[in-house]
C-alpha cells in the first residue's frame, strides 16, 4: 500500500453514506414469491393483531383526550351529573390567572432545567464510563438504579433528607454549629431541589442512551483523527457530538416530556407549596380538578399542557433533525 | 385452519381487553356482585373509630345474618376517590360524608329525616347538615366541636392561664410569653392540605357580622373583613409565632410537637388530640374557645364530621337503613362517638370525650359557649377550601402579600360561586 497523507485516510461523511446506500443485500431471496391473494390475507391477519393495542390506545388515550377537550368548554365540578357549556370562558380565564402563569413558568423551569442537567451529566458520565475502567459495569448499574425506583419513593427519601428537625442535611449543619435550615420553605430553593432530585433520578437514562450512541461510533474515526493531530476537545466537537445527534434527539425529547409532566416528586416533597409556588401544570391540574372542583377549568389547563408538550417536541425535533442533516 | 386460530386468538385478546375496560362503568353499587353492602368508612385502617365500627358491625351481622356489610377503610385520597366514583356512577351503598352530606353529596343521598332515630338529631348540627326544608342526608356519628387546642403544661410554664384569654390581644400576650420560653407558640403543618386553612376557618366566623355572613351566603364577597383574618395571620408570622419548619412539617409533626411540649397551640379538630396522646399519654391537653375579631364573645366551631349517608341508587337501601338505625342505637352511637373523641351526633347518646371531657364540660356544658358552623362549608362556595388553605399558606410563607392573597380568594369566590349557581 503506498503512503497516503493523513487527510486522505480520514473517511469523509459522503463516503460513509455511499457505502450504506450501495451495500448489496446480504440475503438472497430463497423462497419463491407468494401469490398476491395469500399475501393480502396474511397482511390482513397481521393488521388484525394490531387491533387490541389500538383499542387500548383509543380507550385510554384518545378517548380521554377528546373527552378532556370537551370538558374544557364546560363548568363541570368533577362529580355532579349536570354540567353546562361555557364556551371559551375557561381559556380566557387562563390568560388572566396569575397562578397559572407562575405555574407555567415553573413547568418550563422543571422541563428545561431537568433536560439540560440530565444531558450534561448524562453525557459526561457516559463518556467517563465508556472507557475501559475497572468497575465501570458496577458504576453504570449504580447510576442507573434510581431509574428503577418509583419517583414517590425517591421524593420521600429526599423529603426526609431535607427535613427540618430530623433531616440528614440539617444534622450536618447543626454538627458544624450552625442553625437548622428550612430547606423547603423557600420556593426558589425548593424548585432547585426538585430539579436536582429529578435529574439525579433520571440521569441514568441519558447516560445509557449516550453510551449506546458512543459505542456506535466507529473507533476508526478517532484513530484517523489522531493521525490528523486531533485530540480531546477537537475530537469531541468534530466527531463525538455530530455523531451523537440521534442520541441527543431521543434523550432530550424523553427528558423534556418527563420534566414538563413532573408530578410525583413535587407532590411528595412540597405538595406544590409554599402557596402554589412549586406546582407544575400537572400538579395544579390535580388541585384545580379535585380540590377546587373546577374540572372544566382544569381540563383547559390540561389542553394547554398538551399543546405545550406537542409544540416543544415539534420544535426540538425539527431543530435536531436539521442539525442532523447538516451534520 | 391456521388463519382461523389466529383470528380466534385475536378475538379473545380483544374480548379480554374490552371486559377489563367495561368493568367499572356500571351504575349502582359496586358490591352488587356478592350482595354485600359496601360502606366506604373514610377511616384509616388503624383508627380507633374503625375498630369500634367493626365491632358494632359484627354484632349487627350476628343479629341480621342475611345482610352482609363490607367495611372499606379509607385511602389517603378519599375525597378524590369519591368524586371519581360519583362521576362514573360507581357509587358505594353507604359512605362517609366528612362534613359535606348536604352541600356536596345531597343530590346522591337518600334523605333520612323520617327515620326513627332522626328525632334525636343533635340540634347543634342543624346549621351544617339540614337544608331549608329540614331534610338531612346522613347519620351523624358525632358532633364535631373544635377550638384552639393547647398544651396546659407549656402554658403553666409560661405563666399563662387559659381562662384569661378572651380576646386576640390576650392570645397575643400568651403567645409572646410562650415564645419567651423558647417554645413555639403555634405549630402548623404547611405540607398537609388543611392545617393552614384551619387558622382562617377558625378566626373568620368572628370577623364578620351577621349581615356580612348573610351577604357571603348570597355570593357577595366581603373582602375588607376577610382581610382582617389574613392580617392577623401575617402578624403572627411577623412575630415568629409559627414553627420554623412550617413548610415541610407534616400533621404528625404537629401532634408530636404538641404532645412533647414543643408547641403551645394548634388550630385543629379534636382528633389531633388522640393522635398527640399516642406520643405522650401524660400530656395535659385541652381546648379553649376562639376569641372574636369583632369584640364579641368567644365561640367554638363545629358541625358534621363522622357521618354516613345512603346512596339513592343503592340496591340495598332498606338493609342500609337498618344498618344505620343499628349504629344510631344509644349504646352504639355512644361507643362510636367516644372512639372518635367527640360528642355524639344524637341527643340520646352519652358523651365521653376522654382527655377532652373536662374542656367539653367547661365550655359546652357549663359556659354554654356558642357553637358556630365551619366557615368555609357554610359561607363560601363549594370548592373554596383549597383556596382558603393555599392563600393562608402563602401569607405564612410570604409567597403572597395579604392583598394578593385576598385577591386570589375573591377571584376564586366569584368564579366558584358562579360555577355552583
Amino acid at each position: 500500500m503506498p503512503f497516503l497523507p493523513a487527510q486522505q485516510l480520514r473517511p469523509r461523511r459522503t463516503d460513509v453514506a455511499e457505502t450504506v446506500i450501495t451495500k448489496p443485500s446480504p440475503l438472497p431471496a430463497t423462497k419463491p414469491p407468494q401469490p398476491a391473494g395469500r399475501r393480502r390475507r396474511r397482511g390482513g391477519l397481521v393488521n388484525l393483531l394490531y387491533v387490541p393495542a389500538l383499542l387500548l390506545f383509543a380507550v385510554f388515550t384518545v378517548y380521554p383526550l377528546i373527552s378532556g377537550v370537551g370538558l374544557s368548554f364546560t363548568n363541570w365540578d368533577g362529580y355532579s351529573p349536570e354540567k353546562a357549556m361555557v364556551g371559551l370562558a375557561n381559556y380566557t380565564r387562563l390568560f388572566s390567572d396569575d397562578t397559572f402563569r407562575m405555574v407555567l413558568i415553573n413547568t418550563v423551569v422543571y422541563g428545561l432545567g431537568s433536560t439540560i442537567f440530565q444531558q450534561v451529566f448524562g453525557l459526561g458520565l457516559a463518556m467517563a464510563l465508556d472507557r475501559p475502567l475497572r468497575g465501570r459495569g458496577a458504576a453504570r448499574a449504580i447510576i442507573y438504579l434510581p431509574v428503577l425506583v418509583s419517583p414517590v419513593i425517591m421524593g420521600t427519601m429526599y423529603y426526609l433528607l431535607f427535613g427540618y428537625n430530623n433531616g440528614a442535611f440539617n444534622d450536618v449543619v447543626t454538627f458544624f454549629g450552625m442553625d437548622r435550615v428550612a430547606w423547603l420553605s423557600n420556593s426558589t430553593a425548593s424548585i432547585a431541589i426538585i430539579v436536582a432530585v429529578n435529574t439525579l433520578q433520571f440521569v441514568g437514562i441519558s447516560m445509557i442512551i449516550y453510551l449506546a450512541g458512543l459505542q456506535s461510533i466507529p473507533s476508526e474515526y478517532y484513530e484517523a483523527s489522531m493521525l490528523d493531530g486531533a485530540r480531546g476537545w477537537k475530537q469531541f466537537t468534530n466527531i463525538t457530538l455530530p455523531l451523537l445527534q440521534p442520541a441527543f434527539a431521543t434523550s432530550i425529547v424523553l427528558n423534556l416530556i418527563g420534566g414538563l409532566k413532573l408530578f410525583d416528586v413535587i407532590k411528595v416533597m412540597t405538595g406544590g407549596g409554599p402557596g402554589y409556588s412549586t406546582n407544575s401544570v400537572s400538579t395544579l391540574i390535580g388541585v384545580v380538578y379535585f380540590d377546587n372542583q373546577s374540572a372544566g377549568y382544569a381540563s383547559a389547563m390540561g389542553v394547554v399542557l398538551f399543546l405545550m408538550i406537542v409544540l416543544f417536541t415539534l420544535v426540538l425535533n425539527s431543530l435536531l433533525n436539521r442539525r442532523r442533516l447538516e451534520a | 385452519m391456521k388463519s382461523r386460530w389466529t383470528l380466534l386468538a385475536a378475538g379473545a385478546v380483544i374480548s379480554l381487553s374490552l371486559a377489563g375496560c367495561g368493568a367499572s362503568g356500571d351504575a349502582g353499587s359496586s358490591s352488587e356482585g356478592d350482595g354485600s353492602i359496601e360502606v366506604q368508612t373514610g377511616l384509616a385502617v388503624d383508627s380507633k373509630l374503625l375498630g369500634t365500627l367493626k365491632e358494632v358491625t359484627n354484632s349487627f351481622q350476628q343479629a341480621n345474618p342475611n345482610v352482609k356489610i363490607n367495611l372499606v377503610p379509607s385511602t389517603t385520597t378519599y375525597e378524590k376517590d369519591m368524586k371519581v366514583r360519583l362521576a362514573s356512577g360507581n357509587v358505594p351503598d353507604i359512605w362517609w360524608t366528612h362534613g359535606w352530606s348536604r352541600d356536596r353529596y345531597s343530590k346522591f343521598l337518600l334523605p333520612l329525616q323520617n327515620e326513627a332515630w332522626a328525632a334525636n338529631f343533635n340540634p347543634a348540627l342543624s346549621d351544617a347538615m339540614k337544608d331549608d326544608a329540614g331534610a338531612f342526608y346522613a347519620l351523624p356519628i358525632d358532633t364535631d366541636i373544635a377550638g384552639i387546642i393547647y398544651n396546659k403544661d407549656v402554658l403553666d410554664k409560661a405563666g399563662v392561664n387559659i381562662a384569661d384569654i378572651k380576646t386576640w390581644d390576650d392570645f397575643d400576650s400568651a403567645a409572646a410569653a410562650v415564645k419567651a420560653q423558647g417554645i413555639t407558640p403555634i405549630t402548623v403543618s404547611g405540607k398537609a392540605n388543611g392545617p393552614a386553612g384551619n387558622l382562617t376557618d377558625w378566626i373568620a366566623p368572628g370577623a364578620f357580622s351577621k349581615d356580612e355572613l348573610a351577604q357571603l351566603k348570597k355570593g357577595t364577597f366581603v373582602g375588607d373583613k376577610y382581610k382582617t383574618v389574613l392580617d392577623l395571620v401575617a402578624k403572627w408570622r411577623d412575630q415568629g409565632y409559627f414553627n420554623p419548619d412550617y413548610a415541610s412539617a407534616a400533621t404528625t409533626d404537629m401532634d408530636h410537637a404538641l404532645a412533647q411540649g414543643q408547641a403551645a397551640f394548634i388550630f385543629s379538630q379534636n382528633n389531633r388530640v388522640n393522635n398527640a396522646l399516642q406520643y405522650s399519654p401524660n400530656a395535659h391537653l385541652g381546648y379553649m374557645p376562639i376569641p372574636s375579631l369583632t369584640g364579641g364573645s368567644g365561640y367554638l366551631v363545629g358541625g358534621e364530621m363522622n357521618a354516613y349517608g345512603i346512596s339513592k341508587t343503592s340496591a340495598h337501601a332498606e338493609d342500609a337503613k337498618k344498618f344505620l338505625a343499628y349504629l344510631a342505637e344509644p349504646a352504639n352511637e355512644s361507643k362510636l362517638a367516644q372512639s372518635a373523641g367527640s360528642a355524639p351526633g344524637l341527643t340520646n347518646a352519652t358523651p365521653n370525650m376522654g382527655a377532652l371531657q373536662a374542656s367539653y364540660d367547661q365550655w359546652m356544658t357549663q359556659a354554654k359557649t356558642t357553637l358556630v358552623p365551619y366557615f368555609d362549608r357554610v359561607y363560601l362556595p363549594n370548592g373554596m377550601w383549597n383556596t382558603v388553605v393555599t392563600t393562608t399558606d402563602s401569607v405564612i410563607t410570604k409567597q403572597s402579600s395579604v392583598d394578593a392573597a385576598l385577591g386570589q380568594v375573591e377571584s376564586d369566590f366569584k368564579s366558584l360561586y358562579g360555577q355552583g349557581k
